[in-house]
């Protein structure tokens, strides 16, 4: 196979000659930018296509590819005056992305258009062929401007895994969508370190006048649980439909049979894995995990004594 | 002193592996007729190479690049006989049809690019070039989105919906052939929707394996206005076969989660101590206890009695 760095220079020439073709005298800088370029790059790709062309490979045949004082000149090419048809996953990509921020409905104007015009000439006028939802529960909005304003939040948050519920203040750094859910990673000045929110389970927020600094190292878009010293931990089995879970949660993995999965479960709180084995039901079995074991039995009974 | 000579000798290596493609490439978009590997040996600039072995192995290698870039490079018979195969590439099918778009609308695509991943892909400019590039700078957003779950078989099933081609993959040991309406992203998953059979079913494509496009494009006529999306339910116990009224009652303390969960999904009644009482449409029973249990002594779910008790069956487990 050649290279992928082969791949992209041939593509980008493929992409360039048809803008010059038809934009003739554009300018040096202009084409650079567009295409992200060095001048030193551009000139060296344009002395490759001079040199090619059609059978014969006279003057007349050969294209003509050369910069100009300021201009990029490119004639006798006009079998690659059109750009290359977009491969499946390109346009997919493309539009998907597009769609995604489209939904949650702080796009700019834009970007609706542009998703209009490549979806019609990609996939045609029918409606709902692809369809993008990034369901946003509240404050997303309010988290995203606080974030670009660098300013601190006061939240109310509920850890449904526990159960308990906090007020804390929090320097936002990054707001983020993944596996279905929308998620804040920042400082926590509450626990004095970097923590993770999940946005629908903050009940209630405020965007105070406090600044604070840009995070020093780029914040990344993962929930990205590490694993701490005084974590609980549990061995569970997972039935084949709550493999999910060892997607989801950071677990280890312990063996991998037929019979079903097995995980090293670790969590700030017993509590967290039992409301998980109760949820789970039958699927998941408490192999290991004695604090677990505890909090289960409270939470079976506390339940039933709400059913009796 | 060594590496330096092999580093220029590569540079050079790189310049005629792509002269030879774009000499390719010009004869095959103007030649306007199939043409023989043959023929193309002898007539385009690069592949005079000594031994045909050495011949095929870069040919092939150049007609697998261009494919990849997304270059149609179709085989068709020479001659009425069909006694002979040569390559050709349409310049209608190779041309991207002009989308009409502005700059603004382009920095807007690659800004959309950047900020979402799609199927783990990091987002590269390949693509936006051919749309005409865009100054590639940072959108400073501190803002990320990804859109996982079945990323190396979506393309294939995007085109396929594009161009009215079956289906085919195996899902849950069953080998399926569908007419693709539709592909989904909801709660974290890639869905396709489609007609297996006699009915129009949903897939999660992280779970369909060994996927393939038929051969036959237009091969399935999409019925007109179809609407993917309704098929896709927005909560996990609303995907399933059964249908069921449930009532559940909801303290005050966590009332405000489960009217962001129910959204305007059921009929909310506001009880005087702050708590509610919820009438809800069920259709996966195991998923919605699942859903109820997470409240831990929070919720109570009244009716139907049927459902209570299987609720109850679930936390009595292993006691």
């Amino acid at each position: 196979m050649t290279s992928p760095r082969t791949a992209k220079r041939l593509n980008r020439i493929l992409a360039m000659l048809p803008w010059v073709i038809e934009h003739p005298g554009t300018p040096v800088d202009e084409v650079c930018e567009r295409f992200g370029y060095t001048r030193g790059e551009l000139a060296s790709d344009l002395d490759l296509v001079f040199v090619c062309g059609l059978p014969g490979y006279g003057p007349g045949d050969l294209m003509v590819a050369y910069i100009d004082e300021d201009e990029v000149v490119v004639e006798l090419a006009d079998y690659f005056a059109n750009p290359v048809r977009l491969t499946p996953p390109e346009a997919l990509s493309l539009l998907a992305s597009g769609m995604a921020l489209l939904s949650t409905g702080q796009a700019p104007d834009a970007l609706h258009s542009a998703v209009e015009k490549l979806q019609r000439v990609v996939i045609g006028d029918d409606e709902e062929q692809l369809v993008v939802d990034l369901a946003e529960p509240p404050f997303v909005a309010e988290l995203r401007a606080a974030a670009a304003e660098h300013r601190v939040v006061r939240l109310v948050y509920t850890a449904l895994a526990t159960g308990k519920t906090t007020s804390r203040e929090v320097e936002p750094w990054l707001v983020f969508a993944t596996m279905g859910n929308w998620y804040v990673r920042g400082h926590c000045r509450f626990a004095g370190s970097e923590r993770v929110f999940r946005i629908d389970r903050i009940r209630e927020l405020e965007t105070t006048a406090a600044k604070f600094p840009a995070p020093v190292v780029e914040p990344i878009a993962e929930i990205g649980y590490v694993p701490g010293e005084e974590d609980v931990r549990a061995v569970i089995r997972l039935g084949p439909r709550a493999r999910w879970v060892a997607d989801y949660y950071p677990v280890e993995i312990v063996k991998d049979a037929q019979r079903g999965l097995t995980v090293r479960f670790s969590a700030s709180d017993a509590s967290v894995i039992a409301r998980l084995l109760l949820r789970l039901g039958s699927e998941a079995v408490l192999v290991d995990g004695p604090e677990v074991a505890d909090r289960l039995q409270e939470l079976r009974e506390r339940i039933l004594h709400r059913y009796s | 002193m060594q590496s330096i000579i092999r580093v220029g000798s590569n540079v050079l290596v790189v310049h005629k592996v792509i002269e030879r493609i774009l000499n390719l490439l010009a004869f095959l978009l103007t030649v306007g007729r199939p043409v023989t590997a043959e023929e193309i040996r002898t007539t385009v600039a690069g592949y005079e190479q000594s031994t045909d072995e050495a011949f095929h192995r870069m040919f092939e290698r150049d007609k697998d690049l261009l494919r990849r870039l997304g270059i149609p490079v179709e085989l068709a018979p020479t001659d009425g006989w069909q006694v002979e195969h040569g390559y050709v590439v349409e310049p209608s099918a190779y041309a991207l049809p002009d989308p009409g778009l502005t700059d603004e609308e382009r920095t807007a695509l690659w800004l959309a690019a950047e900020v979402v991943r799609v199927g783990g892909q990091v987002a590269a400019p390949d693509a936006l070039f051919k749309l005409g590039g865009a100054p590639m700078t940072a959108s400073g957003e501190p803002l990320a989105a990804s859109l996982s779950g079945g990323s190396e078989s979506l393309g294939l099933a995007f085109a396929a919906i594009a161009e009215r081609r079956h289906l085919l993959f195996s899902y849950r040991d069953r080998r399926r052939r569908i007419d693709p309406y539709g592909l989904v992203h909801r709660r974290g998953h890639w869905y396709v929707v489609g007609r297996d059979g006699d009915k129009v079913k949903v897939f999660r494509m992280d779970k369909a394996v060994d996927v393939e496009a038929g051969e036959s494009a237009e091969a399935f006529v999409r019925p007109e206005g179809f609407r993917a999306a309704e098929f896709i339910p927005e909560t996990p116990w609303e995907a399933g076969d059964e249908e069921m009224m449930a009532r559940v009652r909801f303290d005050a303390d966590m009332a405000w989660w489960a009217r962001r969960q129910i959204g305007n999904r059921g009929e909310l009644i506001i009880a005087g101590d702050g708590g509610i009482e919820a009438l809800m449409p069920v259709a996966n029973p195991e998923a919605f206890i699942g859903w109820l249990l997470s409240f831990d002594d929070h919720a109570e779910l009244i009716e139907p009695p049927a459902l209570r008790s299987r609720l109850l069956d679930r936390v009595r487990g292993a006691m």
